[in-house]
């Protein structure tokens, strides 16, 4: 029976130990909807359950593969309207309503089978609960201005669960299929749930009001703003997105020069979000983490290539000229307000946890610095340990961790090492060449390339 | 001379705004509502004008009060039609206060004005349109709906006359083109459409549930406003981000020190005369302030050894910038940047777009002015004899122009 199963490759089996238990429950969902309420009041649903589909279907990728969009006003509208129309219920048109609201654009283009019907499970669900909220507390209550204020309170715990189910069922998804290294950091989340509350509670409100002002005309004025708020985000999350861009592109610039630092940037700025989500960084402290990790080696555009990609140890003059040069793209880059913490931080990424080393604008020496600069201290010397220079060839992962434990307390913090050994861990994905476990080793492999290993 | 200009405009600007507020005054006298409700509903607009500043993207400044503005009429008197003296009352007294306030602080001295003018005269049409619309044609219509039209329509209208007196009442600034005004303030409808429709959904509501309606009015709103403002902020920061990459190869020796900021300056001046509208002129913005990033790759000895031309580097700036998807577009502009204008035998070359156009020519104007050490006039005349192949004339024109009116170059008379 588990037969074929097994034989499926690892992220279909992933994906379809998410996507069936999730359509079932989806299933599930509607069927009790069904049983416990009433049909919805057919003419009010269908211009809502248009309205919803639509902004589901536009929604915005605010952070990876998290998506915002205001439908959840839209749901909280149209429940409100029908628990508290007589005659009419809520449930089973929110789930249905949800039901409908399973693709996005990206599905059709990229073919995909597992996203719609983990949406499916996940929307139908938040619906059905908070349409469940909506029918035991508003049914037949009063069309009038003195029952607002208990539409609000319900209205706000039926957001509540809607936003909760929903995000308690994609970040299990996320996780399980696509794994921890693939996402970027959750920074927006604690705006992301006030922002949805906000607008369920906005949203039941405008249910209410629109029965009892009896207009229909006000929708239009509501799906308006609206629609100018979505824009604005829409335009807001592509031009996000473009800032990360611009910096790649010039970090891809400066490995393209160098073909032993290729994707170290990208990997550097990966393991520093290890580092910095086992620390319980959250928000702005784990993006500035990452972006710091980004722009760590920008200093070295300026420095002219002969300096960068010179065999063995620099001279003492070359060495001053090496770090003037990268000194003068840091002092530009902190121009940028933005930037400038994260300047900070990367320009330090070579002083040492004891106060020694050299660092940029905010070292003290004798003094340890930011735990920030220690994990991109700590990320850094990893990835150069587990990737090939020109000298000599990538070393174990194994290696590169006691070297860091070694050097733990002097030159690495400690706590951050820690940190980066149970991250590593948690992944299970080993980094380096499996089996060099010594410099002189790695040195002597890279002379003679024909002498391969055997065991 | 500038100084006489700024304080006879400053003093029809003060007069503008007694006569305006008299009118408004005047106004009062045929308004039905009471004096307490006027009162009330110019507070209001004041609050929210001095308070609620929403201001867009190509520099046009709109504030809460327009929402408050257009909620007047469709709030003030019976449900059956408008106190349109009341209507303009409280608009011609609220703005000649914020004017009177907004002067006081050294605010809008030049544009004051026109401004002045044209939101009057724009609220005076929209606030008519609505009140004869409400009692006329549309009143046969039944249903919720039918107030819809009304609000739609004179909005147009306010919005019609908006766009018409921004492009005919320019003063001072000359080398923004009537085009680029008209166009300016279009690009920013999304604004002016939203404060005006949380305004209509305040004065829809407000007769049915009484104040419940401020926050559900106001709920909306709040949210198109963060969403905009986190990405006015966001646009900020990045136009910084790619400022200072762009110095990255200046300051490394790879290219000429000031260079991408000047062609820049220059080449939105060009954009904005010539007429293009803020998107393009932004496409300019990007495209000028990138246009030499590929630079940064020089450092790299094998290319010093095997030597490069133009083309490459507007080969690695274009590749540099395709990282962004925002900057698609420029990235394409950026590539055709050194590119003839037209090709042999053609009148033009579709392939190589405005944007790249105005680029080539400020570019090599900055670049004999301040790296060959040519005069102003000089360089020009380098560029008109490079016009008809190289270089557009019409971009060459536009840029003497420019140059005139800044008063860098005098034209030489036989």
């Amino acid at each position: 029976m588990r037969g074929w199963f097994a034989r499926l490759r690892p992220t279909v089996q992933r994906r379809l130990r998410i996507a069936v238990p999730y359509a079932l429950m989806g299933l599930a969902a509607l069927a009790v909807s069904l049983y416990l309420s009433g049909p919805p009041d057919w003419g009010y649903w269908l211009p809502f359950a248009v309205l919803f589909v639509l902004l589901e279907f536009f929604a915005v990728e605010v952070n990876d593969r998290m998506l915002q969009s205001s439908s959840v006003m839209v749901a909280m509208t149209a429940g409100v309207i029908l628990a508290m129309r007589p005659g009419s219920d809520a449930m089973f048109g929110m789930a249905l309503m949800g039901a409908l609201a399973l693709f996005t654009p990206a599905d059709f283009k990229e073919k995909r089978w597992f996203q719609p019907l983990a949406n499916f499970g996940q929307i139908v669900t938040a619906g059905a609960v908070s349409g469940f909220i909506l029918d035991v507390n508003l049914d037949g209550v009063a069309q009038s201005t003195d029952s607002l204020v208990l539409v609000l309170v319900v209205s706000a715990v039926a957001a509540l669960a809607y936003t909760t189910v929903q995000n308690v069922l994609v970040r299990r998804a996320v996780k399980t299929v696509f794994g921890r290294d693939n996402l970027e950091p959750w920074s927006q989340m604690p705006a992301l749930f006030t922002g949805q509350v906000t607008m369920g509670i906005l949203g039941g409100l405008i249910g209410a009001a629109f029965l009892i002002a009896d207009r229909e005309a006000i929708i239009v004025f509501i799906v308006g703003v609206y629609a100018i708020g979505h824009l604005s985000l829409y335009a807001f999350a592509q031009l996000r997105d473009s800032h990360l861009g611009s910096i790649r592109g010039f970090v891809k610039t400066l490995e393209a020069k160098d073909m032993y630092t290729r994707g170290h940037t990208e990997r550097v700025a990966l393991f520093a979000q290890m580092i910095g989500e086992e620390l319980k960084f959250t928000g702005t402290q784990l993006e500035t983490v990452r972006w710091s990790a980004l722009i760590h080696d920008l200093g070295k555009l300026a420095v002219p290539t002969e300096l960068i990609r010179k065999r063995g140890r620099l001279d003492d003059e070359e060495y001053a000229e090496m770090k003037a040069h990268a000194r003068l793209v840091e002092e530009i880059l902190a121009e940028v307000d933005f930037l400038r913490p994260m300047v900070e931080i990367a320009s330090n990424h070579h002083s040492n946890f004891d106060g020694s080393g050299y660092g940029g604008s905010g070292h003290v020496g004798g003094r340890s610095p930011r735990v920030e600069v220690c994990i991109i201290a700590v990320a850094d010397a990893f990835d150069a340990m587990t990737s090939a220079r020109s000298y000599r060839m990538a070393l174990s992962q194994q290696y590169a961790i006691s070297e860091l434990r070694r050097n733990s307390g002097a030159q690495f913090d400690p706590e951050v090492v820690d940190a980066f050994e149970r991250a590593l861990a948690k992944t299970g994905r080993r980094w380096g060449a499996p089996h060099v476990n010594d410099e002189e080793m790695a040195r002597r492999l890279a002379e003679e390339p024909e002498l391969t290993l055997r065991g | 001379m500038a100084s006489w200009t700024s304080r006879t405009l400053s003093l029809v600007s003060w007069l503008y705004v007694v006569v305006i507020a008299g009118l408004g005054l005047y106004a009062a006298t045929l308004a039905s509502s009471d004096l307490l409700t006027i009162l009330v509903a110019v507070t209001a607009l004041v609050v929210a004008s001095m308070v609620g500043v929403a201001a867009s993207s190509s520099g046009n400044r709109f504030t809460t009060g327009l929402a408050v503005a257009a909620a007047v009429p469709m709030a003030l008197g019976p449900s059956d039609r408008v106190d349109l003296g009341g209507s303009i009352a409280v608009y011609g007294i609220g703005l000649a206060i914020v004017w009177a306030v907004r002067y006081s602080r050294g605010e809008g001295h030049v544009d004051l004005l026109p401004t002045l003018v044209r939101r009057f005269a724009g609220y005076v049409v929209y606030a008519t349109a609505y009140s004869a619309l409400r009692v006329g044609p549309f009143t046969e219509l039944t249903g919720e709906w039918k107030d819809l039209f009304p609000f739609g329509a004179a909005l147009a209208a306010w919005i019609g006359v908006e766009v018409v007196l921004r492009a005919v009442l320019v003063v001072g600034k000359r080398e923004l083109s009537r085009g680029y005004l008209a166009r300016s303030l279009l690009h920013d409808l999304n604004v002016f459409l939203g404060l005006a429709m949380t305004g209509a959904l305040f004065g829809e509501l407000w007769p049915a549930i009484g104040w419940w309606a401020l926050p559900i009015a106001l709920l909306p709103y709040s949210f198109a406003h963060l969403a905009f403002k986190r990405f006015q902020q966001t646009k900020v920061t990045y136009k910084q981000t790619i400022r200072v990459l762009a110095r990255i190869p200046e300051v490394s020796g790879l290219g000429a020190d000031g260079h991408a900021d000047r062609t820049t300056e220059l080449a939105t001046a060009i954009g904005k005369e010539i007429g293009l509208g803020p998107v393009q002129v932004e496409d300019v913005e990007y495209a000028g302030l990138m246009h030499d990033i590929g630079r940064v790759s020089l450092n790299e000895p094998q290319i010093l050894r095997m030597g490069y031309s133009d083309d490459d580097i507007a080969r690695w700036s274009s590749e540099i910038i395709a990282e962004s998807p925002y900057l698609s577009r420029v990235a394409t502009h950026v590539r055709h940047q050194y590119e003839p204008y037209r090709k042999p035998g053609e009148q033009t070359d579709p392939d190589v777009s405005v944007v790249s156009r105005i680029i080539k020519v400020a570019a090599a104007y900055d670049w004999q002015v301040h790296q060959d050490g040519l005069s102003p006039l000089q360089a020009l005349e380098n560029l008109h004899a490079g016009a008809a192949y190289k270089y557009d004339p019409e971009i060459v024109a536009s840029l003497r122009r420019l140059l005139v009116s800044r008063g860098v170059l005098t034209p030489v008379r036989v």
